[in-house]
């Protein structure tokens, strides 16, 4: 199993990489917040914060298919509602704006996972005051992320290799248990996973 | 003296109904390393979990678990948890943290140790478990033999009294057995090891309690116990090797 199909470079050493967490993580605020709520109607300061992402991943050394492959991967989510926005009017421009902003707030979240350890990422978080419960939370999500999609493949292996035929309607019923049980598995884990935590005094 | 662990007549329902423990009672002594075998099933974890209080979620009126003279209660839970270290049977449940490091520290860091006592503490436990250097490594980084010893590594920086380990060779290599049995041998704690590694028990513990369907059927030094081929097999166990060319008798 690759276990670095989210932060595959963020151990990199580049310029980037060095730079301290906490102006990483501000820039990344930055940027996105002003992305979100600047007009779409100033073009040139979208075509300015495009271009200083792009001078940026430049320095980081990571490769641009990466950056790219990723960028293709995850806009869908976002292309789903802009679609949606062609039916108003005006919807052309619209469908621009949410295409052209959704875009460079990936990119600069692509770059910010792929330029810091998410470990530190967290310790950061905690020293400028966010709520503890919040940042246990996401270091859990980001730790067991990996042990669920190990647990699916192991599911999902066993399953093929007593799979016989290729019904395509038995294939998805038998993906329907899949799901449940590893939903039922990832509950038991999580009682165990709190039972590890109080052991050693969590409260 | 005062015995490290005391249980008294200690029963146990699962809330499906399954009978887990009914009535086991025995006492370990300060230093003491016991081994605890059984089948599948015979109820070796669920009384592992009631050494430090994860089970039951309501305490007995009358308690049935005491460590080190304090009975297990709503109010000296916390205390008993940090004299007594679990280590559970899968790995990935137990290592819950972003690296190496703040693992080791999360025990120390809810004890409310101060900055420079937890890095020490916690550069202590990874020396003992020869992991120093893997700090700042993330557990999904790790081989199965690392992470045992990380979550040893975890147990130990809270300074237990009391071990109990679940399964400790379980998923282990050999040379990782090896360096996990040496690493337990110079650890004074009392050690309480529920296990089917039976080559390890003759090796780490020289008593043994023999647990079936939630009740001791023996209780005794270990080459004795081990080394009888009829009662091994009774409870669907059998005579470790090392104890063939051995006769107790």
């Amino acid at each position: 199993m690759r276990h670095d199909f989210l932060d595959r470079y963020s151990r990199l050493d580049s310029p980037i990489h060095r730079l301290p967490t906490t102006v990483k993580l501000f820039g990344t605020l930055c940027v996105v917040a002003s992305s979100v709520s600047v007009s779409f109607a100033h073009f040139w300061f979208f075509i300015i914060v495009a271009g200083l992402l792009l001078i940026l991943s430049a320095l980081t050394s990571i490769p641009w298919k990466f950056i790219f492959g990723r960028l293709i991967l995850l806009e869908p989510f976002a292309l789903g509602i802009a679609v949606m926005a062609l039916f108003q009017e005006n919807g052309a421009m619209v469908f621009l704006s949410i295409l052209v902003k959704s875009s460079l707030c990936l990119f600069t979240v692509i770059l910010l996972s792929n330029t810091t350890p998410f470990s530190k990422l967290l310790q950061t978080m905690k020293r400028l005051g966010v709520p503890r419960l919040l940042v246990t939370i996401l270091a859990l999500l980001y730790r067991y992320l990996f042990v669920l999609i190990d647990e699916a493949e192991r599911l999902n292996r066993a399953r093929a290799s007593r799979t016989f035929s290729s019904n395509r309607r038995k294939k998805w019923h038998m993906l329907a248990s899949l799901i449940g049980q590893l939903f039922v598995r990832s509950t038991e884990r999580a009682e165990r996973i709190y039972a590890a935590m109080t052991a050693r005094g969590w409260k | 003296m005062i015995s490290a662990i005391e249980i008294r007549n200690l029963r146990f329902k699962y809330p499906d109904g399954k009978d887990a423990l009914c009535g086991v009672s025995f006492s370990i002594a300060d230093g003491e390393c016991v081994g605890l075998v059984g089948p599948n099933g015979s109820g070796k974890s669920t009384l592992l979990l009631h050494l430090n209080g994860i089970l039951p979620e309501k305490y007995p009126a009358t308690p049935n678990v005491v460590i080190y003279g304090r009975p297990m209660s709503e109010t000296t839970a916390a205390d008993i948890r940090r004299d007594v270290g679990l280590l559970f049977q899968d790995p990935d449940d137990q290592l819950f943290c972003p690296t190496v490091f703040e693992d080791v520290a999360f025990g120390p860091q809810q004890f409310g140790l101060n900055e420079e006592q937890v890095r020490n503490t916690v550069a202590k436990a990874l020396e003992q478990t020869a992991l120093l250097g893997s700090e700042n490594r993330s557990p999904h980084h790790l081989s199965s033999g690392e992470k045992r010893r990380v979550c040893l590594a975890g147990v130990l920086a809270c300074e237990p009294r009391v071990l109990a380990l679940d399964e400790p060779t379980s998923n282990l290599d050999p040379r990782g057995k090896r360096s996990l049995i040496k690493t337990l041998k110079s650890i004074p704690a009392t050690k309480i090891i529920a296990t089917h590694d039976l080559e390890m028990v003759v090796e780490l513990c020289s008593r043994t309690i023999i647990l079936d369907q939630g009740a001791i059927i023996a209780d005794g030094p270990t080459n004795q116990l081990l080394g009888d081929e009829q009662l091994m097999l009774a409870h669907g166990l059998e005579k470790p090797h090392i104890l063939r060319h051995i006769h107790p008798h």
